[in-house]
């Protein structure tokens, strides 16, 4: 134990030795160079080259691992990437609107009478159109529409009854198999999240619906039972274009131009996938504004705490000095 | 003005316990404020886009069907 | 006595840098570079602080602007009371709405509160029969007592049973029983139009309910549960 203490003791103190030694070296050194300009110029070069150097080196070496690593490297055609949608100006993407709840109902018409034939909407049930773009009794009467199994009966059977507002919307397959069987191979995919679960989002939807061609373009491949479109990945899509003009009819008598529908239909898909986006922006807005003016506020306090620490005086005055020998009793003056 | 500063002073700040009082009551107030304040102006820029301005065409038409 | 003293001292003197050879010499060195470095500081210059610009000396700036000029007190102090104040209670709302927000997480999903309400037709049930529905799981007995039932139910002497509860108690129509099937004893499901009193009876451990649902004989403590429910309109209930 004592041997680990002593020699810890022997590595200990020549290295204190060493920094008392560099510390004063230091202090010599802005002594002098402080003292002689010529030497300081001289100095100051080859100070400056360290860091030059330093900011050179690093410079060089973030370019050196942007030109290796930091370039795109596609492994795909343009053909294959799909063609990138075109920006739209989406006003319910705007940070403070919310959805156009008439846009909503048209869009979940358009949906009902087209998409629906092949494409589920299975996270979404009646009760959510309430209050967003049905009246309860619509939504009921629409819950009404279709049947759902009941809860087994006293004999284990599983019997139909009419559905609820609590029932989600009925898929149009029984299951993937089906669909898949239904459509030549491809399975149609559930709509529920789509805007959230593609690049693009709302625009790649929106370009999607309205982005099919006549005819597809001179020298492009197109397979035995798909369609072309640019929007799509690869661009052979199993969908066929489905939107025509006044292929539905809107109660809110709104013409039904193909446009008006794939943008209808698309901000309804984003209300699928973002219900809660209309009281999320109105949260949020006022989150900032409390924020705010809390942050003002402590910034204020900030400063009146500090005000009387930054603002005040220090003033040393040294005690009179008396000697004390002063204060001794004096021999006696004999003279 | 003076006399208002230190009537506010004497019935609201001197005490701490009725400091902390008045904090929380207007903390109350505030929600209720805030809260007013910030539907009305909601409302007021996303005018025609939500369901309750344009829920009564809906409700009408559902009263003339059943008439 | 003294002796010893001195013994030992000179011990100690002679064994300190016996002992650590490298620590003397350390501290040899380092008494040397001191003197060596105000040697130096010396003869460069006068040297005082290593900080620039202290020599100078401090200038206090003049806080002159900055003072309450209107000579009382009570304004600025009810501002910065006012301020704190108006800090503390925007932190509270701020706190509240967050500890809200958390609790109410916990509360039940949207999903499972649209499914927490049955609505059944109560139309379709005749007079004298039972009808057994699943609300949140669990099977409730509607029963639609005639009148015969109802009076019996009524005129049962209530005060001496084992879970004493007089029938208008139990129902909010008299001709409509309605009661979570699940036996107050273990929790079989009873069997309707069974039993010693015309009422219900648990094949598990042979408890009988009797028209009201009420215990009367056998294992189980109390009386079937009655659970939330609501005639919003004629010949409808909403269970929940």
């Amino acid at each position: 134990m004592t041997m680990l203490a002593r020699s810890a003791l022997r590595t200990v103190r020549p290295l204190g030795a060493a920094a008392r030694n560099a510390a004063s070296r230091t202090a010599t050194r802005s002594a002098s160079t402080s003292s002689s300009t010529a030497e300081g110029t001289a100095s100051s070069w080859k100070t400056n080259a360290l860091p030059a150097g330093a900011t050179l080196f690093a410079i060089g070496s973030v370019a050196w691992y942007y030109q290796m690593f930091g370039r795109n490297v596609d492994a795909m055609t343009p053909a294959e990437e799909g063609l990138h949608p075109t920006k739209y100006p989406w006003e319910h993407a705007k940070w403070y609107k919310t959805f156009d709840h008439a846009s909503l109902r048209r869009g979940f018409q358009v949906y009902r009478e087209v998409c629906a034939s092949c494409h589920s909407l299975s996270r979404v049930p009646y009760r959510a159109a309430v209050g967003n773009f049905m009246t309860v009794d619509e939504a009921k009467a629409l819950a009404e529409e279709n049947e759902y199994d009941t809860e087994p009966n006293n004999e284990g059977e599983i019997e139909k009854r009419p559905g609820k507002l609590s029932d989600y919307l009925p898929s149009p397959y029984k299951n993937d198999e089906a669909a898949r069987a239904a459509n030549n191979g491809a399975l149609p995919p559930d709509l529920s999240l789509m805007v959230k679960a593609r690049h693009g989002g709302c625009d790649y939807i929106f370009s999607l619906l309205t982005g099919y061609p006549e005819e597809p373009p001179a020298g492009a491949v197109v397979q035995e039972g798909l369609n072309f479109n640019p929007y799509f990945p690869g661009t052979g899509i199993a969908m066929a274009r489905v939107l025509y003009d006044d292929l539905v009819e809107y109660d809110d008598g709104t013409k039904a131009t193909t446009s008006q529908m794939a943008k209808d239909v698309t901000e309804f898909l984003n209300w699928a996938a973002e219900p809660e986006m209309d009281d999320r922006k109105k949260m949020g807005w006022k989150v900032l504004a409390i924020s705010s003016v809390l942050f003002a506020l402590s910034v204020w306090v900030k400063r009146y705490k500090w005000a009387p620490i930054k603002s005040r005086k220090l003033v040393y005055t040294p005690p009179v000095q008396s000697k004390i020998l002063t204060k001794l009793p004096q021999p006696p003056n004999k003279s | 003005m003076a006399g208002l500063a230190s009537s506010i002073y004497n019935a609201l700040f001197r005490r701490n316990t009725v400091m902390l009082g008045t904090v929380f009551a207007s903390a109350f107030a505030m929600q209720l404020g805030f809260d007013t304040g910030s539907e009305k102006i909601w409302n007021s820029i996303n005018q025609g886009r939500q369901w309750k301005d344009i829920k009564h065409k809906f409700m009408e038409q559902a009263e003339d069907d059943e008439e | 006595m003294a002796a010893l003293a001195s013994t030992t001292r000179t011990i100690a003197r002679k064994w300190t840098p016996h002992a650590l050879p490298l620590a003397a010499k350390a501290t040899a060195a380092a008494s040397v570079h001191q003197t060596r470095s105000i040697s130096e500081t010396h003869q460069t210059s006068s040297f005082d602080s290593p900080f620039k610009g202290a020599g100078a000396g401090t200038k206090i700036p003049s806080f002159a602007a900055y003072r309450n000029k209107s000579g009382g007190e009570t304004g600025p102090r009810v501002f910065s009371y006012f301020m704190v104040g108006t800090m503390g209670a925007l932190a509270s709302l701020g706190a509240k709405n967050t500890v809200q927000d958390f609790l109410v997480n916990m509360s039940a999903s949207a999903d499972v509160l649209a499914q927490a309400k049955v609505e059944i037709d109560l139309s379709a049930i005749p007079e004298g029969k039972n009808v057994i529905i699943k609300w949140r799981g669990k099977p409730v007995f509607i029963r639609h007592r005639t009148d015969a039932e109802v009076q019996e139910a009524e005129d049962t002497k209530w005060e001496s049973l084992r879970d004493p509860q007089s029938d208008s108690d139990r129902v909010k129509k008299p001709e409509w029983l309605i009661m979570l099937g699940v036996c107050t004893h273990l929790g079989c499901v009873p069997i309707g139009e069974a039993g010693d009193f015309g009422g219900w009876f648990c094949p598990c451990h042979g408890s009988h309910y009797d028209i009201s649902g009420r215990i009367r004989k056998g294992p189980a403590p109390l009386n079937l549960e009655i659970p939330e429910y609501d005639f919003p309109e004629e010949g409808k209930v909403v269970i929940g």
